[in-house]
């Protein structure tokens, strides 16, 4: 940035230095106080020295809402940027993300979020934490799976996750009653019913866990060592309508498909306390044998109307 | 559309003369797909021109309405910002043809799914589309996904269909089924409409 820009327009708001072959952004930066949007794409940044020192601390750390860095050579998220605390838009489009930084979660203004044409192969459920996020892009990744923690983003308006290497997704999904857009083509998702076949019997801990917890058996922090009273805490409640059981670490994965009203089918995770719950989920097929299959069936269903106009095939 | 018996070749020198020329060419009983084609491409983008119909929407693409052709076309501009892509679609038995007047759009071409077809679809080809370029698309060519495969740039192309239509049918890529939609418009003659 030329030397004196802060002298000469301190009053600046909107700063775009795109492609401009900018190899870092210097100290100028930190005395705009006034600065609300910085558009810096298809430059060269992304080396240790890209973003100034001190950055979190000076006035354009608090007026900064919008921030494109889209085309420039970032591998990692810079520390510095996570202490943009008023940033409300943030780019990083098309650098070279191998993954995303569990302190993302305190952008915590952050609205738009763009990540696409990245190498990120995972999402750190901290991503959840993240209040207002309405429009989350993370296509032309490499991201293998959605950490279910992601229904939580309930300001979700739109969810790009096309060209990845999804198998499924997990069932929260549904969950996400604000969704408009969700993109998801050009990922390997599963066709046919898929049974995890590695199941891990409960340990004798887990099994007294269970009995504890559905027999309702009643305890104080007083009556058990500290671990186990936060063991206890952990339990997860089985999806299947008709077992009404619990799960600590044994469980077994299951895949259903939903089928948005004959337009899409999706394959939807979700663990299961035992293979003998994850049967009546057994066939792809249409026809319901059992009760507990066309119940969960019809909860699906409800979910899938909600979702059938949102899907992008 | 059939051959006419000579073939003009226009020069659209500003959006108002493309306008004006597609008026005139489709007063006519016959109107030429190549005279249109080559109309369309003639037009070099001048963003002064048409940044007013050019608005944008942060979740997904817009279709700005600008001239509704006197019943025998539609002519809008569309929006795409990064990331942003169209389903699988049909054309409801029309023409369509696409000019790009800013940035660069994919254009992926696919085959009708089979009646009964139950699997992936069939891609036929992909290329992307520069600046000033003009494709052109009919339901007896194929189907097609239109997509900004940019994370940096957004696009702006311009659309024209004939006769005009306001649904289609989109697929899903895995499985071939199709699903009827109705399609908006963000914007009409440079003014926003809300739905």
């Amino acid at each position: 940035l030329p030397a004196g820009l802060s002298q000469w327009f301190p009053a600046l708001e909107v700063l775009d230095v795109s492609g401009t072959g900018l190899t870092e952004m210097g100290t100028e930066l930190l005395s705009l106080p006034c600065l609300h949007t910085l558009l810096a794409k298809n430059n060269r940044l992304g080396g240790p020295g890209s973003l100034p020192k001190g950055l979190g601390q000076a006035p354009v750390a608090r007026s900064l809402r919008v921030l494109n860095l889209s085309g420039n050579r970032f591998s990692e998220v810079p520390p510095a940027l996570l202490q943009l605390r008023g940033l409300r838009s943030l780019s990083l489009g098309g650098n070279r993300l191998q993954g995303i930084p569990p302190d993302i979660q305190e952008l915590h203004s952050l609205e738009f979020l763009y990540l696409g044409g990245n190498f990120i192969t995972a999402i750190p459920p901290e991503l959840a934490k993240l209040p207002s996020l309405r429009y989350l892009v993370l296509c032309d990744n490499k991201i293998q799976s959605i950490p279910p923690q992601l229904a939580q983003l309930h300001s979700l308006r739109s969810l790009s996750l096309h060209n990845n290497l999804l198998t499924y997704l997990p069932q929260e999904i549904l969950n996400l009653v604000h969704l408009d857009e969700l993109s998801l083509r050009g990922n390997p998702l599963v066709v046919r019913f898929v049974r995890d076949l590695t199941y891990n019997p409960p340990s004798l801990q887990e099994l007294a866990g269970r009995t504890v917890k559905t027999r309702n058996i009643p305890y104080t922090p007083s009556d058990l060592p500290e671990s186990l009273v936060r063991y206890l805490s952990l339990a997860s409640n089985c999806p299947n309508p008709k077992c009404g059981g619990v799960y600590f670490d044994s469980c077994v994965r299951q895949i259903k498909f939903v089928d948005f009203c004959g337009k899409y089918r999706l394959p939807l995770m979700h663990y299961l306390c035992s293979p003998e719950c994850s049967s009546p989920f057994s066939s792809a097929s249409q026809s319901s044998t059992s009760q507990s299959e066309s119940d969960s069936e019809d909860e699906a269903s409800v979910a899938a109307h909600r979702m059938q106009k949102v899907l992008l095939g | 559309m059939e051959q006419p018996v000579q073939t003009e070749t226009w020069k659209a020198r500003s959006l108002e003369e493309l306008v004006r020329i597609l008026h005139q060419i489709f007063a006519e009983d016959k109107v030429s797909v190549e005279e249109v084609q080559a109309l369309m491409e003639s037009y070099e983008s001048n963003p002064d021109e048409w940044l007013q119909y050019a608005k944008f929407d942060q979740y997904r693409y817009t279709r700005n309405l600008v001239d509704n052709g006197n019943g025998k076309f539609n002519l809008m501009i569309l929006c795409w910002g990064e990331g942003h892509g169209s389903s699988i679609h049909d054309h409801t038995d029309s023409h369509c043809f696409m000019k790009i007047l800013q940035g660069n759009l994919k254009e992926t071409l696919f085959e009708w799914p089979e009646k009964k077809g139950n699997g992936e679809m069939t891609k036929k080809s992909e290329r992307v589309l520069r600046e000033n370029q003009c494709a052109y698309i009919n339901d007896s060519i194929g189907l097609h996904r239109v997509e900004n495969i940019s994370h940096t740039e957004p696009a702006v192309s311009l659309h024209l269909y004939s006769p005009p239509f306001n649904s289609c049918n989109t697929f899903d890529q895995r499985t071939g089924h199709k699903h009827k939609v109705t399609m908006t418009f963000y914007s009409q003659f440079g003014e926003r409409t809300v739905c």
